[in-house]
């Protein structure tokens, strides 16, 4: 009998909103309250009971970050950085991707099976020798240890992204394109990048995002603010008796913010390709 | 000349090969290598066979670390499996302006797992945060919850800002194992008399089993090694009631500063998620 009534009560399309809509309080609550944080003067984040909504919003928290802390010195490192390596791996996954899925020859299995491989080795267990590696070279602190320990985290994830992108274009597209005279690399370069943008542009929105939101990498292989990323510079509004809340908050939506954007813009694209990439379609 | 096709694909596959090896194959044998090493700054280097790996588990912070990192990796896996499941039953079940709950229940998976942790902080914070105002104002409790300064309260902040984190991506994977079951199944059962309890029981269950386990697998993997969260809430406080393994390998590498203990603990950090990552790999091999 009480099933039966929880059915009912759950088959109402007016339960699931309902619900839905209490789930999804909870889960932009964090965001709304960081933002409204951010706009509160300081000794009004310190008080209590703590105020929800900025009594007398200011931008204060915005100009303190910007032009009195070396935020935007954090902001631009991410940037070089998370672009750099979007870069490397785009670039240096393309080719090897579609070499992959179109051509395959003997062997191209194992390779295959190498880039699954890699996946599995968490990136912490190579901490300890990628830091040996890099101090022999004289690598630490320099953008080029940050970009080339995030291709480590991200080039295996978009050649399998890619792939399956790849796994997808009709063959006789390109066949066609050979016997009119094109060579292989022209059609690759001419028809099966265009036709595949959208694919290519969400690998490379996630890798960007994902290497701009890096921290462990970028934590123990930097650790002065001419290259630190905004993830460890941010831990600059934190003190040993105080934090700067309203800072803090300022700077979290300063470093959320290319996150916010491309997933208002491109959620569908990022959606799928992060999904293709964990399993096969 | 003409180059064959398939030397053509040889070709093609050379840079992906020289960044797998560079960076993956080359530092994994350094890693085997330095972990069987005595590798510390002040003596020369020798080797010492397996001492590095009879230190690591002689330590009873190893074994401290590996109780707290299983805590918080089940307690961010069942977290997320909890919130992932059933926000994605909720949207497969709307019919109106689903695309715009859709995106909303995405943005948390923008947000960097350092910031997270200090989103978290401030709410959990009992000096100023909203977290306890709030149940103070629902007269649940009296006064504000220490949660820093409490063991287990200071772990359930961790797994709730990383969870927090990774609900959007359980969503998304179960929602798109939901939207492959054939309707006319939902159909079929409605006309034999069964209620969605029964629907969701007998049909959705075994349809989405396979992806969910997947993303379960992927998720453990995931919270198995992350520290970006405890490192911005806690730093593995208060006292080591947060001390994740992969705090333990940072502590080898900055605070004893011993390269030789701190590859043997990565190695046995390494087997530990191989043995998830197996299972993960096997799993979707089947698949095809």
């Amino acid at each position: 009998m009480l099933k039966g009534t929880i059915a009912k009560i759950l088959e109402k399309p007016f339960t699931s909103y309902l619900l839905l809509i209490i789930m999804l309080t909870i889960m932009l609550a964090p965001i709304i309250f960081t933002a409204f944080t951010s706009f509160k003067p300081r000794a009004e984040t310190f008080r209590w009971p703590p105020t929800y909504f900025p009594e007398e919003p200011t931008l204060q928290a915005y100009h303190e970050v910007l032009f009195r802390s070396p935020m935007v010195r954090h902001l631009f490192n991410s940037l070089v950085v998370s672009l750099g390596t979007t870069a490397i791996v785009v670039v240096g996954g393309l080719f090897s991707a579609y070499g992959l899925s179109q051509y395959a020859f003997k062997g191209s299995k194992i390779v295959l099976l190498i880039f699954i491989a890699t996946r599995i080795v968490p990136p912490i267990s190579l901490l300890v020798p990628f830091y040996i590696i890099m101090s022999f070279l004289h690598l630490l602190n320099t953008y080029l240890c940050l970009m080339i320990v995030n291709t480590f985290l991200w080039y295996p994830f978009a050649i399998w992204m890619l792939k399956s992108f790849f796994d997808q274009f009709p063959r006789t597209l390109i066949d066609s394109a050979i016997v009119d005279g094109c060579t292989r690399t022209g059609a690759f370069l001419r028809i099966v990048v265009p036709v595949s943008a959208i694919g290519i542009a969400a690998v490379a929105i996630i890798t960007f995002l994902w290497t701009w939101n890096e921290f462990l990498f970028g934590m123990i292989f930097t650790n002065t603010r001419e290259v630190q990323p905004i993830t460890v510079g941010a831990h600059y509004f934190v003190g040993d008796e105080l934090v700067q809340w309203d800072s803090i908050a300022a700077t979290a939506m300063f470093t959320a913010l290319p996150g916010l954007i491309f997933f208002s813009i491109a959620q569908r694209a990022i959606v799928r390709g992060l999904t293709a990439g964990a399993v096969k379609e | 000349m003409k180059i064959s096709n398939s030397h053509y694909g040889v070709i093609l596959s050379i840079p992906g090969l020289i960044i797998i090896i560079a960076l993956v194959i080359f530092p994994l044998i350094t890693l085997l290598i330095t972990s069987v090493l005595r590798y510390t700054s002040i003596y020369p280097i020798t080797f010492t066979g397996f001492k590095n790996y009879q230190y690591i588990f002689g330590d009873r912070l190893f074994w401290l670390g590996l109780e707290k990192t299983v805590v918080y990796s089940g307690g961010v896996t069942a977290l997320t499996f909890c919130g992932g499941v059933i926000l994605a039953l909720l949207l497969s079940k709307i019919t109106r302006a689903s695309a715009f709950f859709r995106s909303l229940s995405m943005f948390s998976w923008a947000v960097p797992l350092v910031i997270s942790g200090f989103i978290w902080r401030w709410i959990f914070n009992p000096n100023v945060g909203v977290f306890s105002d709030f149940l103070m104002k629902l007269k649940l409790i009296s006064k504000p919850l220490p949660v820093f300064s409490d063991s287990t309260l200071s772990m359930i902040a961790c797994v709730v800002a990383d969870a927090w984190v990774r609900i959007p991506f359980m969503c998304v994977f179960t929602l798109a194992a939901i939207e492959s079951i054939p309707r006319s199944l939902y159909d079929a059962a409605k006309v034999d008399g069964a209620d969605c309890v029964d629907a969701f029981r007998y049909i959705t269950l075994p349809h989405i089993k396979h992806m969910v386990l997947i993303g379960l697998l992927i998720t453990s993997m995931i919270s198995f090694r992350t520290i970006d969260v405890i490192f911005a809430m806690t730093g593995g406080g208060p006292g080591r009631d947060t001390y994740v393994l992969s705090l333990y390998i940072i502590d080898q590498l900055w605070l004893r500063v011993n390269y030789g203990t701190g590859s043997a603990a990565s190695v046995i950090m390494f087997l530990l998620i191989a043995s998830f990552a197996g299972y993960y790999v096997y799993l979707i091999f089947k698949e095809e």
